[in-house]
């Protein structure tokens, strides 16, 4: 009752709707399809998310982010080992490769500062690091010797680290040796590791704790979605204090990638004709993947449906404190931009068509989106 | 610079394997001579390996801490075992599983010490030729042509496209320059050229323009706007990719027309015609139009046949990232055909400090004529470099999984036919 005479809510739906025309005038205006009625299921596919989202306060939008997304990804809690634990519980396959690719690009420019030039898969070399030692801990030095810059002094490092080590909220333990072998000074190791409510969990599958050696090894199990969990965690945990969460950046960030998501959910699937090579191409898997028309694709058609869906999501996460966040400048549509781009690697490229890889969260948005489209029709 | 011949390296390459091998056997030795109830008391596992050091008479200082080293970690690893299963497994077992795992460690030593022989004698029939070729094959194909190469290179990209594109991506792009003074010089892929190749994949697929095909008339070829491929991008951070495009789209199998679009050279052309990344439409004014329709693996092939077509003319990074991986698939490959996954030693043969020992020599060996063909004078000897490129070798790719366990099988399949000989 209270969200209908939300207006604020109610503005940002306006919004997207404006987008969703704009975007439909787009793709009126031009053809790139080379499937037969892939164009037509789009432009059906548009003119139903015009009608039908407004209906019932958002009814779309409010299942499909607070619950879908916000269940999967962002738990309504404040306890991080709770958080940590439902996000945890969400995994599958299919989905941890996506959402990984998602956020691995976010993080990584994150911690752009740690991993050189920007670039790198810097929590597989995490994932590497916690592997290697038999005591599931990792220690800074152990870190300056991945991420360090030789050229560097390696103070400039120090703070990166432990920004890191906040954006994965882990916990440090100080050892101090009174006198080191080589210099008989005084020095101070630091080690990294996971809060014990977490390990908790984790000796569930990832981690194999030998109480008779005293290590505790990583199991194949573990890998980067641990962190990918721990990260989530701990936005959604600390969704109301921006420092903790990396501020705007992160906000802005967050909010375009489960934009893309949505955007992905609610994109129809194409009826291929049987003798369509890309049902023949060994890399085209029938049973989990469809071709989905490449017009959206376009920035012409993207870019009206993007920014007012990464505001939707930024409003319906973190309310009114995350929306002030989101910037509307010209840089931030390149960002955007950048962020479209990383749709490639979630989806594939074969003979010209671009084929979205089904995971959970799609389907469950596409499901709702089905469900409530045909409700109304019925009625 | 001193040339390396053959005769020089592979008896660097011998050496540590020849300290390990010893090692082992003679743990075994003592381990089989053992009552297993001695074995239940750690202590004696520690007398045992002091007095085996006492007799350690090697005058070559790395030698001997190597072999100390070496000793200790397999002490250390029976020791672990012992006491992880004492338990619950009879003694006697243990010791049996002890002896069996060391058995299999040694069978893999003797391979790797036997991978070839110093005259290159019936090269062809060696371990390291074979092996060296058939991974080759898959993901650094040759041939007198890019059309050849990138046919078979497409033809493995089914099972095994992940591992050609890692081929392709050193770990340190960082040192690599974009271009070279040298035209010549092919530098790996970085993650960013990788983004820039997958820009430019979309852009095309997405809603290309098309002109004129220079070198065949009546023909028109689709064209993507340099610049567009650069707009995502902010505060300069693509400006040397931007800068270098002319030199990633040679490699790729594209060229710059009227300065501004990036359109396929007539090379490629045939390529993807061929490979139905083109497919011809037919204009009301009678002209052909080639419309792409390019997957993901399209361009990334390209430049991967491009680079092994001019294999010669490779960076020092990129000779060093190949060879390390084509030593360390040999390696592990080695590794997966004689040692059962449970084996307790496969640690030490995955330890940076034994890598180190035997990698770099194999890369080299990989590197000579008869096999890949690069140029070994490039390839780093700093301790430091090696740690660099060492540290995550093989880690977090199923895919080179795989391939490692193909190369188990054709192990096998060598094996096989050496004894039907």
């Amino acid at each position: 009752m209270i969200e209908q005479q939300d207006p604020t809510w109610k503005e940002l739906q306006q919004e997207f709707i404006k987008g969703v025309e704009n975007a439909i005038q787009q793709v009126n205006e031009r053809d790139v399809e080379n499937i037969p009625g892939a164009r037509e299921a789009l432009l059906q596919r548009l003119n139903n998310m015009r009608i039908h989202f407004p209906n019932n306060n958002g009814a779309i939008f409010l299942k499909s982010i607070d619950d879908k997304i916000q269940n999967a990804f962002f738990p309504n809690t404040k306890d991080f080992t709770e958080a940590f634990q439902k996000i945890l519980k969400s995994r599958t396959h299919e989905q941890d490769f996506i959402i990984n690719e998602l956020l691995n690009g976010f993080v990584t420019s994150k911690a752009k500062a740690i991993a050189m030039d920007t670039q790198g898969p810097i929590i597989d070399r995490m994932v590497e690091a916690f592997s290697k030692r038999n005591d599931f801990h990792i220690v800074d030095h152990q870190f300056f010797a991945m991420f360090g810059d030789p050229n560097k002094p390696r103070h400039y490092i120090q703070k990166q680290l432990e920004e890191l080590v906040n954006l994965f909220g882990l916990i440090s333990k100080e050892l101090v040796i009174e006198k080191d072998r080589r210099r008989s000074e005084k020095k101070v190791y630091t080690f990294y590791t996971f809060p014990p409510a977490i390990l908790k969990i984790l000796e569930e599958k990832y981690l194999i704790i030998d109480d008779e050696l005293g290590y505790a090894y990583v199991s194949e199990a573990f890998d980067r979605n641990i962190f990918i969990c721990m990260f989530l965690a701990n936005i959604a945990v600390n969704r109301d204090d921006l420092e903790k969460i990396g501020g705007s950046y992160s906000i802005n960030g967050i909010s375009a990638i489960f934009a893309l998501i949505l955007i992905l959910g609610f994109m129809p699937k194409i009826t291929i004709d049987e003798t369509n090579p890309i049902l023949r191409d060994p890399s085209f898997d029938n049973q989990n993947m469809s071709v989905i028309p490449k017009s959206w694709m376009l920035k012409q058609v993207l870019e009206p449906l993007f920014g007012p869906l990464i505001k939707i999501i930024a409003y319906r996460i973190g309310g009114g404190l995350w929306l002030s966040k989101i910037i509307d400048s010209e840089i931030n549509k390149k960002i955007h931009t950048q962020i479209r781009f990383l749709l490639r690697d979630v989806n594939k490229w074969i003979l010209g068509n671009l084929c979205r890889v089904e995971i959970p969260i799609f389907v469950e948005i596409a499901n709702i989106f089905t469900e409530i489209t045909v409700g109304t029709d019925t009625e | 610079m001193v040339r390396e011949k053959w005769t020089d390296i592979l008896p660097r390459y011998m050496t540590f394997i020849s300290h390990m091998r010893p090692i082992l056997r003679e743990t075994r030795r003592i381990i089989l001579n053992l009552d297993p109830d001695l074995l239940l008391d750690i202590e004696v596992l520690d007398k045992i390996r002091q007095e085996e050091e006492k007799r350690n008479i090697r005058k070559v200082r790395a030698l001997s801490e190597f072999s100390a080293m070496y000793r200790t970690n397999v002490y250390e690893i029976i020791k672990d075992f012992i006491v992880k299963y004492r338990e619950d497994i009879p003694i006697i077992d243990i010791k049996d599983y002890i002896v069996e795992f060391l058995y299999e460690s040694i069978d893999a030593l003797t391979v790797l010490q036997n991978i070839t022989n110093p005259d290159q004698r019936n090269l062809e029939e060696t371990y390291l030729y074979q092996l060296v070729k058939f991974i080759e094959l898959t993901i650094f194909s040759r041939g007198s042509s890019i059309q050849i190469i990138y046919d078979k290179l497409l033809e493995n990209s089914v099972n095994y496209y992940e591992c050609q594109r890692h081929l392709l991506m050193p770990h340190t792009y960082y040192r690599e320059k974009l271009e070279n003074p040298d035209f010549f010089v092919i530098p790996g892929v970085s993650p960013k050229v990788y983004q820039i190749i997958n820009n430019i994949t979309s852009l095309y697929n997405l809603d290309p323009n098309f002109g004129e095909f220079p070198e065949k008339e009546n023909y028109e070829i689709p064209m993507v706007l340099k610049n567009e491929i650069f707009s995502p991008y902010i505060d300069s951070i693509a400006n040397p990719e931007e800068e270098a495009i002319e030199s990633i789209a040679e490699r790729i199998g594209l060229r710059i027309l009227d300065g501004i679009f990036l359109s396929p050279q007539q090379e490629a052309v045939d390529i993807f015609l061929k490979n139905n990344f083109f497919r011809e439409s037919k204009q009301s004014d009678g002209t052909i139009r080639l419309i792409p329709q390019f997957s993901n693996e399209t361009l990334i092939l390209y430049y991967l046949a491009f680079a092994s077509m001019r294999r010669g003319f490779l960076s020092k990074e990129l000779i060093n990232w190949i060879s390390m991986n084509f030593a360390f698939l040999i390696y592990m490959g080695i590794l997966k055909w004689k040692l059962t996954d449970e084996n307790i030693f496969y640690s030490i043969f995955k330890d940076l400090q034994t890598n180190e020992k035997v990698l770099p020599y194999l890369m080299k060996l990989a590197c000579f004529p008869n096999y890949l063909g690069l140029d070994k004078m490039k390839i780093r000897d700093s301790p430091q470099y090696r740690k660099e490129i060492f540290n995550f070798i093989g880690s977090q790719i199923d895919n080179l999984k795989d391939f490692i366990n193909e190369i188990a099988i054709y192990c096998k399949k060598i094996e096989k036919e050496r004894k039907n000989k």
